[in-house]
């Protein structure tokens, strides 16, 4: 066992650091904030494009598609550290579509789509949520036909958030109809400017966008298939268990912010830091932030090891997430009446950012699989439980 | 960042598993609990030989050294067995207290016994003020000539009654404003006179004692450490034995989890294991969180003792973690086994009582966590 990183590890990561403070400007942590963290934005791309530079956006890639072929623990050591630097968390290009392209894309994909990934001038936009398909994914609708040189899709997807900044539909649709629901799925990318998609705004509690995507009659060209027809499920849940993994910083600034409040801030004669309900409260924070850094790196041992997480991914995001809620519901209570000023406000403390951030976090136990879905998959993968 | 255990510990884990099964059951446990002594000759001299207790014992003085890590690896097994007697007392409190603050000489003279099975040790430093600082000390070792004399309470202190040598925090000057807090320790033959011990009753059946010192003779050789500064290798003493009583209480965890979900996948109601309903996996999801969370916390914070880093922290954040998730998967894994786990004959009792007392060992969660919050600058 080793619980500490190793010198170059650290090194890079220290070079991450310089970089991130050089070039990280106020304007580009206010899109970040605006769009809900997802990648896309044009403050975003125009930082992204001297960042991936570097190889840092996919570092995990192989070289020739644009990585540097390092470990996935450097690779999660970055992404901690963009998440605690408010840049953008999620990435569909880089994280979901492109880690799957390159496990089951042809090599005229590969060489389509993932350099263009790596150097963040391309994102994709997750299409799985349906009206009525959800947490129940399999039942998903959208039907794309089979027309011999194209497919021609029609149907709805929701909840697609990256849809009015990203560039490619990476999209699981229904192609056999008649096949039980989840082996008649495929996966299917999609250029967001084809004829026939409209996209539709939804508006969070937490005031960035989401979208309903309409599918009218959209032809999709044949290459644009990933992998094997009636496979797409599978890759789907391959990429989820990518996609499950929160890095613990994105809500450590936070807490640090929430810190140094209570101790600048005088009540009653004392700090709030000398509080002890308060100390107790903020202890217990540092103390889960801790276990989320061990769930997280643990995830990132297991893929160096060639080994998939399955049921430790599901319980790194469950943790990470409810801690989230944890973060910004004690930062409320830690300021009081004051917690619930928004931005712009003269009184808010920490502009605004505990209230945002309270409201924010409500999806992050939803998003990406329910905490109640995590902990099926806990119980049925991860302890053999049977299926109900 | 690496998670697995090297394959030393591995063997050792192994050994100690097959160790456990084969020379002992939980029948052992509840006689144990009933039984004067609170463990058995044969047992301990087995582990002796397995060179158990020598662990954490530098090599100039047995034959048996290995690291702190390596000591959590075998204390997780000793937890999963949920096995009793003073190998904690001895091998980790007795032993870190000796190596902290002995003389090369007291060493000599005990160490190898202690390794060899043919001393037990104990440390008895908490008292009846109920304050876990050194201000809660108020035994009193007063200089006479050629030797000291103690007098007072100590309680809680582990298998005291069986203890060969106790290690005895005590009083040597009275408390002042920014001075160090007057603390000393000494090395106390478990058989002076003015010495009595007195077993407590206690839930989970560990012999914890009652020790009143009266005018208790000990000649100056056998102060430990130097004079006044006995505080300070008390803290250090006190934390690495938290993460080390983590260990245990991590072992114990995993055994819950495994009795609970055998338990889940076994019984039918409804026509169907219950393990199949949601209800009973999120329980077990939870437990299997707090148990994989706990193994980490314990193993980092071991892991920080054993590479010689600052380790203060971590070990806080581990006590505090583990106190906190031991009691509440337990009490999880009560709910899933229901009545049947709440009958004297299931083990999950068992278990459940040792996360109470384990949790409340060498500083519960709310303890650790104005620990930690110093430590973060709070």
């Amino acid at each position: 066992m080793d619980f500490g990183f190793t010198k170059e590890e650290e090194e890079l990561i220290e070079e991450v650091r310089v970089f991130i403070k050089q070039e990280v400007t106020p304007e580009l942590v206010a899109e970040t904030e605006d769009l809900g963290a997802i990648y896309g934005g044009t403050q975003a791309r125009k930082f992204m494009k001297k960042f991936a530079t570097k190889g840092w956006l996919t570092p995990n890639w192989p070289r020739e598609y644009g990585g540097l072929g390092s470990s996935e623990m450097v690779t999660y050591m970055i992404r901690d550290e963009m998440a605690y630097a408010r840049l953008p968390l999620y990435f569909v290009g880089a994280h979901m579509a492109g880690p799957t392209i390159l496990r089951v894309g042809s090599e005229e994909m590969k060489r389509e789509f993932l350099p263009p990934i790596a150097r963040g001038e391309l994102e994709f936009v997750l299409g799985y949520t349906e009206p009525d398909a959800g947490s129940d994914l399999a039942s998903l609708t959208i039907h794309a036909e089979d027309k011999g040189d194209f497919f021609l899709v029609n149907g709805q997807k929701t909840f697609n958030t990256h849809s009015h900044v990203g560039d490619y539909h990476w999209l699981a649709a229904r192609t056999d109809l008649d096949a039980p629901k989840h082996k008649g799925i495929s996966m299917l990318i999609v250029d967001m400017k084809s004829k026939g998609i409209t996209i539709s705004p939804l508006i969070t509690m937490a005031g960035w966008r989401t979208n309903e995507v309409f599918y009218d009659g959209v032809v999709v060209p044949k290459k644009n298939l990933v992998g094997e027809k009636n496979k797409g499920f599978y890759y789907l849940l391959g990429a989820l268990d990518f996609e499950r993994m929160f890095p613990p910083k994105a809500y450590q600034r936070l807490f640090e912010e929430i810190a140094d409040y209570a101790r600048e801030t005088i009540v009653d004669g004392r700090p709030l830091s000398k509080n002890p309900l308060i100390r107790q409260k903020l202890a217990q924070i540092a103390i889960e932030l801790e276990v989320a850094k061990l769930l997280y790196y643990q995830l990132a041992y297991i893929l160096d090891k060639e080994k998939i997480p399955d049921y430790q991914s599901s319980m790194e995001k469950m943790f990470a997430t409810e801690m989230a809620q944890r973060i910004t519901n004690t930062g409320m209570e830690v300021l009081g009446l004051y917690g619930q000023l928004t931005k712009g406000s003269k009184w808010a403390p920490l502009a605004g950012k505990v209230e945002h951030d309270y409201r924010g976090s409500v999806v992050e136990t939803i998003y990406a699989g329910t905490s109640e879905i995590m902990r099926n998959i806990i119980a049925q993968r991860g302890l053999g439980l049977p299926r109900g | 960042m690496k998670y697995d255990l090297s394959p030393d510990q591995k063997l050792l884990k192994d050994t100690a598993r097959e160790f456990f099964s084969k020379e002992f059951d939980t029948t052992l446990v509840r006689d144990m609990v009933k039984d004067g002594k609170g463990f058995t000759e044969e047992h301990w001299k087995k582990m002796a030989e397995l060179g158990w207790m020598g662990i954490l014992i530098p090599e100039q003085y047995a034959d048996f050294e290995m690291s702190f890590l390596d000591m959590a690896v075998l204390l997780y097994e000793m937890g999963y067995a949920c096995f009793p007697g003073p190998f904690f007392s001895t091998a980790v409190l007795g032993v870190i207290t000796l190596l902290e603050a002995g003389s090369d000489p007291q060493k000599q003279k005990l160490l190898p016994e202690v390794a060899r099975g043919d001393r037990i040790l104990t440390l008895a430093w908490t008292e009846t003020s109920r304050a876990y600082s050194a201000s809660g000390i108020s035994a009193r070792a007063d200089l006479q000539n050629d030797h000291y004399a103690l007098s007072g309470t100590k309680l809680f202190v582990p298998y005291a009654h069986i203890a060969d040598t106790i290690l005895c925090a005590a009083r040597t000057e009275d408390p002042q404003e920014d001075r160090e807090p007057g603390i000393s320790l000494f090395i106390v033959d478990g058989k002076s006179p003015g010495l009595g011990v007195e077993v407590l009753s206690t839930m989970a059946g560990d012999k914890l004692c009652e020790v009143t010192l009266n005018q208790v003779r000990i000649s100056r050789e056998n102060l430990l450490g130097e004079r006044n500064q006995g505080w300070s290798v008390l803290k250090r003493v006190l934390l690495k034995a938290a993460v080390a009583k983590c260990a245990e209480m991590s072992g114990g965890a995993q055994k819950v989890l495994e009795m609970v979900v055998d338990y889940a996948k076994k019984r039918v109601q409804f026509g169907q294991p219950i393990g199949s309903f949601q209800a009973i996996q999120h329980h077990c999801a939870n437990i299997l969180t707090y148990v994989d969370t706990s193994k980490f916390m314990t193993y980092q914070a071991a892991w920080r003792i054993s590479q010689g880093l600052p380790f203060e922290k971590e070990a806080s954040m581990c006590k505090a973690w583990v106190s906190d998730s031991y009691r509440q998967l337990a009490a999880l894994g009560h709910q899933v086994m229901a009545g049947t786990g709440f009958m004297e004959e299931t083990d999950l009792q068992l278990y459940f009582k040792q996360a109470k007392a384990a949790e409340t060992a060498f500083g519960d969660a709310d303890f650790h966590r104005e620990i930690v919050a110093g430590q973060i600058g709070l």
